[in-house]
């Protein structure tokens, strides 16, 4: 991948802790996401990679530990909160659209009530954006008359209408038949080759061979390995991952 | 009935808005043309006719104010149950627990004569104490319908709309309430068309509506087939005028056509 500009530090976990009851989800977490980066975190399910996902942007309160975005760090101040989640897009395992919304209206409903753009310019911006993920004759649908890749699709450019510096994508074709998987794939990596920083939680081995700039491993609320693609498929660091792909490439 | 009758062609809205429309310019003509109508008919509804239709007209009224009140408390209690605080929920609790656990009737008599001695200077007319207690009513079932439908609307809806920026405003009335309030749409129209008939019961204190007209013409003719029979037809063309706005209502929130 060719960063137009030197990466830098934009999103940094410090000792990030997460227990749900008795079960510790992330134990001391600590990493560092760089702008420009596409990152894949894989491992198996429960190993925490969602949870730290979902608590960039607070979705998931983490317990103790640090992390910053862009030097501010993220905690409960709604205002603070805000505007870093309109920095940070998500997509989620089960697209979420809002369902009595048509596609439009769910992609512009941000950009109007956070930035007050008038209806006439975000639904021109939101066309664009559903034109980049391929969705612009769909403009006029609500979320059940499409198909799942497609409403990812939407879903995707929903989270893109507020201009994100950086993109998490939560498993977000495991809930997809296989023959749609590409389709959304195939926006991500558009969207890489653009330059935008991502963090992606899939089981999609393939795109992380081929996108990721760099893959995480968690394990039981760890990171136990953090390699650049070629060096982790290459030459697993250890039997744990070994296992683990070898369960996940058939 | 009124949604069928307008052509395949028309878009959602075009259908739901001509059955407002149809439906309110019904209700309108209905009231207004129900003496009219009435006074052509034999002793005792012929001579009585003004009164049943000022009666019809009372009932609509009261049922329309105290359904309007009963929707915003409703909104706010089932807002107040689902609140992060715990001393809001138990207040919105109380309310809804001690009203559905008593009778209507004596809630209406305790509003017209218990609250002006609890509150000295309060002496409310009949027709407001009516609209006060039916209002209280009907907002308590009202706030568990509502309550049903802000549980039923997914976590991921407002997980969604939370990750996109939005402030706790705009997620609930963007996001949640439009579909909590669809879910909602079936059960608050039955306790509508419930309230519509239960208003009867401000009889009890005196106020002029439909039963209370009836029942007066009844014992002062001693026909009280003919006066109770068109006291029923009465409030079931309102009833069934009721339920066609509802129904338009209903569809044009239906985006996903699951009610053919």
């Amino acid at each position: 991948m060719t960063a137009t500009h030197q990466p830098k530090p934009y999103i940094v976990a410090e000792r990030v802790c997460k227990s749900f009851g008795a079960h510790q989800v992330l134990k001391d977490v600590s990493t560092v996401f760089h702008t420009g980066e596409v990152t894949v975190i894989i491992g198996a399910s429960g190993s925490g990679k969602s949870t730290l996902l979902r608590a960039i942007n607070r979705l998931e309160p983490h317990d103790s530990g640090r992390i910053t975005i862009d030097g501010v760090e993220v905690c409960d101040d709604l205002g603070t909160l805000q505007r870093q989640r309109c920095e940070v897009g998500m997509v989620f395992q089960q697209f979420n659209l809002f369902g009595h919304m048509t596609v439009l209206d769910n992609v512009t409903l941000a950009p109007r009530r956070i930035r007050r753009t008038p209806r006439a310019q975000a639904n021109a911006e939101a066309m664009q954006l559903l034109g980049r993920v391929g969705m612009q004759d769909h403009a006029h649908k609500y979320p059940w008359q499409l198909s799942g890749g497609q409403q990812q699709r939407v879903a995707i450019a929903r989270a893109l209408a507020m201009q994100p510096k950086v993109m998490l994508f939560d498993e977000p074709t495991s809930a997809l038949d296989p023959e749609m998987v590409k389709e959304v794939l195939d926006v991500m990596r558009g969207l890489a080759r653009g330059g935008m920083t991502m963090i992606v939680v899939t089981h999609e081995m393939g795109f992380a061979r081929e996108v990721a700039d760099r893959v995480m491993f968690f394990d039981q609320g760890r990171i136990a390995h953090d390699a650049p693609p070629a060096e982790f498929f290459g030459n697993p660091a250890n039997d744990r991952i070994r296992a683990f792909l070898g369960q996940v490439s058939h | 009935m009124l949604l069928a009758l307008w052509p395949q062609s028309w878009s959602r809205q075009q259908r739901s808005n001509a059955t407002l429309v149809a439906a309110l310019v019904l209700m309108v003509l209905a009231l207004s043309l129900l003496g009219h109508v009435l006074s052509f008919f034999p002793d005792p509804i012929g001579p009585n006719a003004q009164a049943f239709s000022e009666g019809a007209r009372t009932t609509l009224w009261l049922t329309l104010v105290s359904g309007t009140v009963g929707l915003a408390l409703g909104t706010a209690a089932a807002l107040a149950r689902t609140s992060r605080w715990v001393a809001v929920r138990w207040v919105s609790s109380v309310y809804i627990w001690a009203i559905r656990g008593t009778p209507l009737l004596v809630q209406i008599l305790f509003v017209y004569f218990a609250l002006p001695v609890l509150v000295p200077g309060l002496n409310l007319p009949d027709f407001a104490a009516a609209v006060v207690a039916l209002g209280l009513n009907v907002g308590a079932y009202n706030a568990e319908a509502l309550r049903a439908g802000l549980l039923a609307v997914p976590r991921g809806q407002t997980e969604a709309a939370r990750a996109l920026g939005l402030g706790r405003m705009h997620v609930f009335l963007d996001v949640v309430f439009p579909q909590a309030f669809k879910i909602s749409l079936p059960p608050l129209v039955s306790n509508f068309v419930a309230l519509l008939k239960d208003s009867s019961l401000a009889y009890a204190i005196g106020v002029v509506e439909l039963t209370n007209v009836g029942n007066r013409i009844q014992s002062a003719t001693f026909q009280p087939i003919a006066t109770l029979t068109t006291v029923a037809v009465t409030y079931l063309l309102l009833t069934t005028l009721v339920t066609q706005i509802s129904n338009a209502v209903e569809y044009r929130f239906d985006v996903e056509g699951r009610n053919q």
